[in-house]
């Protein structure tokens, strides 16, 4: 007997149907198999049913999580368009989303899985690639003066003529980071209130010492990495030499934050999954959780 | 005889593909957008059979050049693959010639490529020139083996961008539409799935 076997990703426990065959059908069968394979034009093609299971129920794009998360494609990854009838269907949402987490990270309970399902499904929640409230942090190596430095780029879709693009909207390098430290707790160096009467002639005395420039600044001040990136980068003295990691966050599911990463291992629960999740209660909360990510302090 | 029901079929085809795809408006229909999937599929079998061609070992040298030319004239100019490793996660970038001509001179006495019978293609967005650029994803089984038993083994995932661009055309003194697919820059990345 020749068996082939059905395999379903959908409902985590990803079950497996055997169906026989009888040998009288089992030339035609061959020749059918081999005659498909031949026009596909692939060339020669894998034949591991097992591994390719596992390549279906992988997210293999951020695409694919938008879709899978909001019920626009069967589990092949045909697209569901609105005049089809699974489209956005609940039942299928509610599969996709026990299958969206990464099930390796203790830190996502299960309860708080169930009640962002629950809530997406319940308040009819979607995510919309041009809906803005999520953005890339993208880690990268540059290279100054011949030393790899870590770049950390905040990226954003934006609407310009005809369509959108990924922007830059900040930047976080640990290399800039030691010329803006400074402690307001102490009195430290200043220029005094009478200054002005001597037309600021202390400056001289000031500038002196190149590291306490920054006691001279307002208190207000936040530094911008992105312009420092920028001029580094103009001057030719910062190259990029490549992307190490990325990962998304997202604040579009109102009065939720959550994580995407990818994540290539065995198993079928690879690809890219929520690595994250967090509520979110109030506006404040949201305001802290995104200068957190930002690094911003 | 020949050349001329040659040409008829050409320019009917040529028509017909037009009549599908040429209307008016930004947004792409399901139906345009089914037809231009079929296309990309295409152009990526296109560039997997010509792969398995040019890193098969009993390809002949001047052969695997002209199939190299042939894979350089699916790509817009420019293209440029990026491979990263799971032990590496660096990404190394060769222009796609490159990364021919480097498949080409591997080191094995025997290599196996083979395609999983999987792929995914993303929507298709809009960029600020009008074009419009996907993502198809493809897997790749590949194995090495040399005379003294050393055998190398991986899987890859190719995450192929694809351009769609609507062109036109003269063909018997009218002006015909056609959307065209371009391939290019592809991310290479070694699974454990």
């Amino acid at each position: 007997m020749f068996t082939i076997r059905l395999i379903s990703f959908i409902n985590r426990s990803f079950f497996k149907t055997a169906y026989t065959v009888p040998r009288i059908f089992l030339l035609p069968l061959i020749f059918i198999v081999l005659t498909l394979c031949s026009t596909n034009g692939y060339g020669q093609m894998v034949k591991d049913g097992e591994d390719e299971s596992r390549l279906y129920a992988q997210t293999k794009q951020i695409n694919q999580f938008f879709r899978r998360f909001n019920g626009e494609e069967d589990e092949k990854g045909e697209r569901y368009y609105p005049n089809n009838k699974q489209y956005r269907n609940v039942k299928l949402r509610k599969k996709y989303l026990s299958i969206l987490f990464d099930e390796n990270n203790g830190g996502i309970s299960k309860d708080l899985q169930v009640q962002f399902a629950k809530d997406v499904l319940e308040k009819n929640l979607f995510l919309n690639f041009h809906g803005g409230n999520w953005f890339a942090e993208v880690h990268t190596i540059f290279t100054m003066n011949g030393k790899d430095q870590p770049v950390t780029l905040f990226m954003e879709l934006e609407k310009h003529h005809q369509g959108t693009r990924w922007i830059i909207s900040k930047v976080y390098a640990d290399m800039f980071e030691p010329y803006f430290k400074r402690d307001t707790t102490k009195i430290g160096q200043f220029l005094h209130p009478l200054s002005h009467e001597l037309a600021f002639m202390n400056l001289r005395k000031a500038f002196n010492n190149p590291d306490s420039a920054n006691h001279y600044i307002n208190k207000r001040f936040r530094p911008d990495h992105s312009t420092l990136f920028l001029y580094e980068v103009k001057r030719g003295n910062l190259r990029f030499k490549t992307v190490e990691d990325m990962k998304f966050h997202f604040f579009q599911a109102a009065g939720w934050y959550f994580e995407l990463s990818l994540f290539n291992r065995p198993g079928y629960n690879t690809g890219w999954l929520i690595s994250n999740l967090v509520k979110i209660n109030t506006d404040k909360d949201k305001e802290i959780l995104r200068k957190h990510l930002y690094y911003e302090k | 005889m020949l050349n001329s029901k040659f040409l008829y079929t050409v320019i009917a085809s040529l028509f017909i593909t037009s009549a599908v795809f040429a209307q008016s408006g930004a947004d792409i229909s399901p139906k345009r957008k089914q037809a231009i999937d079929s296309l990309a599929l295409e152009k990526v079998r296109d560039l997997s059979k010509y792969i398995s061609i040019i890193g098969d070992k009993r390809t002949p040298f001047s052969e695997a050049t002209r199939v190299m030319d042939r894979a350089e004239e699916l790509f817009a100019p420019d293209s440029e693959m990026g491979v990263s490793s799971i032990n590496k996660k660096e990404v190394s970038y060769y222009k796609v010639r490159k990364y021919f001509e480097r498949l080409m001179a591997l080191n094995y006495d025997r290599v196996s490529i083979e395609w999983y019978n999987i792929f995914y293609i993303s929507d298709l967005e809009r960029q600020p020139d009008g074009r419009y650029v996907g993502v198809v994803t493809i897997y790749q089984r590949f194995e090495g083996t040399s005379d003294d038993g050393l055998k190398y083994k991986d899987t890859t995932k190719k995450d192929i961008t694809i351009y769609v661009e609507r062109k036109k055309t003269q063909i018997a003194g009218r002006t015909v539409e056609f959307w065209d697919v371009l391939l290019g820059d592809i991310k290479v990345t070694e699974t454990s799935a």
